[in-house]
């Protein structure tokens, strides 16, 4: 009963300052236990000094746009991803996504994705991509995609990413917001 | 016992909403200390602050067929989502999610469920589009799109912000909208929804606890 009756006030409490829109109280902790940017044995991509570039997809798609993720572990000084090339399109930009009142929306990053000393830039669903837009044809699963990724201090790097249709798990997206976690 | 709250700060942005965040919080709090032996407290998705009914509204489906959203899910809880098939990131991940969980649940959970993706970008995503999109996630799942004008008004009555745009130059755009699924009983009232960040363990734990169990109002 008074459990109830507490979340129900939970509830009112919430929608009771809100004007507008749909506003949302966590329920339940959701653990972050499904981050697939794991931790585990994974072959690095390509190193580039002391720059390790992990876990690179690309999203299968139907039309002519998709995106590039991947993890950069970082052992040396601050860097900056500042651009990106690829095999399937000259039209890339590098995207942050933004939550504001319950919308999202994909904006250029200006001065492109910090990688921070000693931490690591994750590129995940939700956060920051490599946006790929006007692509030749559509990415099928199993097709690989060729990145060129420039570093502001480190330089260039190149690597292949497989296409898929998803993470292999659910995307431990946290907050949904970008990470840039020192370490 | 799973009792960690997570503020979902990215949808509560406005400043107002912080009170009654930290208002809320407390009261939530109190309340899952108390126990977790009820269905609401057992869910991850997040309360919506007001239960939404399901639109009445007729859209056009990947088949160009009227898909009247009351009548056509009636009995079945539904998984709703407005997007648009040149989505490169959260769009896909959410279908993406709610398909490998359907997957994995037993059939008569996932037999229960229709997935629902409503365009906000009518001028690109033609019948044709959809059906190509929503049928690579899982043959089952539904696209629908409509005029500009229909597709607006849906979300205007569903009670999320009206999708816009942003240039991207080149003639490309993308579209900025509402980007939580929401997840209706079968008696086509929604209590809970699903930002960017919930995924397949959300989806595992909640689809068929809102196939079988529902939610008490």
């Amino acid at each position: 009963m008074f459990r109830n009756w507490m979340r129900r006030l939970a509830a009112v409490a919430a929608l009771s300052l809100v004007a507008t829109g749909m506003v949302v109280v966590a329920a339940c902790g959701g653990d972050d236990d499904d981050d697939t940017n794991g931790n585990g044995s994974v072959t690095p991509a390509a190193t580039l000094g002391k720059l390790t570039i992990l876990d690179p997809w690309v999203r299968t798609t139907t039309n002519d746009v998709s995106a590039a993720y991947f993890t950069v572990k970082n052992s040396g000084l601050d860097d900056t991803l500042i651009s990106a090339k690829t095999s399937v399109t000259t039209n890339v930009q590098l995207h942050e996504v933004v939550t504001e009142g319950g919308t999202s929306k994909m904006q250029e990053k200006a001065g492109g994705f910090p990688v921070p000393a000693n931490g690591e830039l994750a590129l995940k669903p939700g956060g920051y991509h490599v946006m790929l837009m006007d692509l030749k044809s559509p990415l099928k699963e199993g097709d690989q995609v060729e990145l060129e990724l420039t570093f502001k201090s480190a330089g260039t790097v190149k690597l292949s990413a497989p296409v898929k249709p998803g993470a292999a798990m659910s995307p431990g997206l946290g907050s949904g917001s970008p990470t840039a976690t020192p370490k | 016992m799973r009792v960690s709250l997570r503020t979902l700060a990215p949808v509560a942005a406005l400043g107002v909403v912080a009170i009654a965040l930290v208002v809320a919080l407390v009261a939530a709090g109190l309340a899952v200390l108390g126990g977790d032996d009820e269905a609401q407290t057992t869910y991850m998705g997040a309360l919506i602050s007001r239960p939404v009914d399901m639109p009445d509204a007729t859209l056009t489906d990947q088949n160009g067929e009227p898909f009247d959203l009351k009548a056509d899910t009636a009995g079945f809880v539904t998984l709703l989502y407005v997007g648009y098939t040149h989505c490169p990131d959260i769009c896909p991940t959410h279908l993406y999610n709610m398909s490998e969980a359907l997957k994995r649940l037993p059939k008569d959970v996932s037999s229960k469920v229709k997935v629902i993706l409503v365009t906000a970008d009518p001028e690109r995503d033609t019948p044709e589009r959809m059906k190509e999109y929503v049928e690579t996630f899982r043959e089952d799942f539904i696209g629908l799109t409509g005029t500009r004008e229909e597709t607006d008004a849906f979300q205007e009555t569903l009670g999320v912000n009206v999708a816009s745009r942003t240039d991207l130059g080149g003639g490309n755009y993308t579209v900025n909208h509402a980007a939580y699924v929401i997840a209706f009983t079968k008696e086509q009232v929604a209590y809970t929804v699903y930002p960017a960040g919930m995924g397949l363990t959300e989806w595992l734990n909640d689809i068929p606890l809102l196939v079988k169990k529902g939610f008490k109002p």
